[in-house]
């Protein structure tokens, strides 16, 4: 008797849940397809596409960090951070050669051969699951000008006799960062393998503790630290030199391209920040370089 | 014999501790040179299994040769000055190490075993040191061997978590370093004052 009162109530609750819960993951999983997944001995990492988006994501989380790149479109920027980065050419506009530390799916180097041929990329990326992955995923591949160290980026620049007009350091993850290369060594580095007007470019989280050390590390080894902040995401770029040749906000004005394929360099300008709103940190060293506890902290 | 068990429980800590503090530190030490990648932890760990490996056999081997305590504490005592210098020996080692090894295995594998190879191993000797002195005294290492073993792996615990999440956060890894060193020392000073020999000879009737 009873039994046959409570069934109806059960199978009642049970469509309601499948409504609730059922209905929304089953779409994500139409959606959604996972084209890889996989461990190398950096990252454990999956490629997915979600309509005509695929991204290489990092980790185990979907938030953690990913590169993704629309398909039909590849010269489109999909997150804020990558079209940012681009600001460099504002300042620096008869740039002659980049070095980029980190490739990801390879959407930057795939801005340079579509846009910028005229530009000599350097690209390093630690992981060489992360090459073949983006070659077969991502159809990145070296254009005429175009180079690939696979190696760590520290050690790189380190080696290398080459200087460059700008290096980009894309390489941390949201959850996990190579804390050498964040040091005040490092940017010595870095500051060394500039040219004269030479900038760095480096991506930032800007909702952690790390972002306000990162910046005090930064304004503690070049004289020039300019921070843009992303107005839909939790990205900022922090962009340093010696001595500018194009400083923000005026940037390099009317005398340089306003566009790179489909990214806007006069938009992105306008998230520089003169003022921006830095806790005080320690500077960052070899000897004292807390990263990893400082990216936890919000 | 309470001051010996004290003694020994101490140097049973510490040294745990100190060892897996190193540890840990080694990677901040190795990064700048050799990059942040699993490579680097694995050179780190072989490295100071190596180290553990001989530093057993020797330190059994002592224990077995009634070596004495206050000579044993003399060693580490050693090891530990070697770790205050640590801090001032690195940079230029790595560096040398770094510009003529392109490999970063094989160059964070060398310079791992140049840093450490030396007080690791000394260091490593404690617990089967102790556990062979004790084994002559109780005839027994059973009950020995574990409360040995449990001693030194609790320090280790410690020496782990409080590097990890604290120390690196507080202070420049140099600093830690030295005051590791200064550590071990003040222990190894300490037990030597207390001069067990004398004690654990009375004590077992056995030389020492």
């Amino acid at each position: 008797m009873n039994k046959s009162i409570h069934m109806p109530c059960l199978c009642r609750i049970a469509i309601i849940l499948f409504l609730l819960i059922g209905t929304p993951k089953a779409a994500i999983a139409e959606s959604e397809k996972t084209l890889y997944e996989g461990d190398s001995i950096y990252n454990h990492i999956t490629i997915r596409q979600a309509g005509t988006n695929r991204c290489m994501i990092f980790g185990r989380h979907r938030d953690q960090r990913q590169t993704c790149m629309s398909i039909p479109r590849p010269d489109e920027s999909v997150f804020e951070y990558t079209a940012m980065m681009f600001v460099g050419f504002r300042l620096l506009p008869d740039t002659r050669n980049v070095c980029l530390i980190g490739l990801g799916g390879g959407y930057i180097p795939t801005v340079f051969r579509m846009h910028l041929p005229q530009v000599r990329l350097q690209s390093v990326e630690v992981d060489p699951l992360v090459v073949r992955l983006a070659k077969e995923h991502f159809s990145f591949q070296l254009a005429a000008g175009h180079a690939l160290s696979v190696t760590d980026g520290r050690q790189y620049l380190r080696r290398t006799p080459e200087k460059f007009d700008q290096i980009w350091i894309d390489a941390f993850n949201s959850d996990y960062i190579p804390a050498h290369m964040t040091t005040r060594e490092f940017l010595e580095l870095c500051r060394a393998r500039l040219t004269r007007n030479g900038i760095v470019v480096q991506n930032v989280h800007n909702s952690n503790q790390l972002f306000d050390a990162q910046v005090t590390t930064f304004r503690s080894v070049f004289r020039y630290v300019y921070v843009f902040e992303g107005t839909n995401s939790s990205n900022s770029i922090i962009v340093a030199a010696r001595e500018p040749l194009y400083a923000p906000p005026r940037f390099c004005g009317e005398q340089c391209r306003s566009r790179i394929g489909p990214i806007d360099l006069v938009r992105e300008s306008r998230k520089f920040n003169p003022t921006p709103a830095i806790r005080k940190e320690r500077i960052l060293t070899d000897d004292f370089n807390p990263a990893n506890l400082l990216l936890n902290r919000k | 014999m309470v001051l010996v068990y004290l003694a020994f429980a101490l140097l049973l800590f510490m040294f745990g501790a100190v060892i897996m503090s190193l540890e840990i530190l080694s990677s901040n030490l190795m990064s700048p040179y050799f990059g942040g990648s699993v490579y680097i932890w694995g050179s780190i760990i072989s490295s100071f299994m190596v180290h553990f490996s001989i530093g057993y056999v020797l330190g059994g081997y002592l224990a077995k040769r009634a070596f004495k305590v206050s000579l044993f504490t003399f060693l580490l005592a050693v090891s530990a000055v070697w770790v205050l210098f640590i801090p001032q020996m690195h940079a230029p080692a790595c560096n040398f190490i770094a510009d003529r090894i392109v490999d970063v295995r094989a160059g964070s594998l060398a310079a791992m075993n140049i840093l450490f190879f030396f007080p690791i191993t000394i260091m490593a000797m404690v617990s089967p040191y102790i556990i062979g002195i004790l084994t002559h005294y109780h005839r027994d290492s059973s009950w020995t061997a574990g409360l040995v073993l449990f001693l030194s792996t609790l320090g280790s615990f410690v020496g782990t978590n409080l590097t990890a999440f604290f120390l690196i956060d507080w202070f420049p890894v140099s600093r830690i370093v030295a005051g590791l060193g200064w550590i071990c020392l003040a222990a190894s000073l300490l037990v030597l004052s207390f001069r067990l020999d004398r004690k654990l000879g009375r004590a077992s009737r056995i030389r020492l």
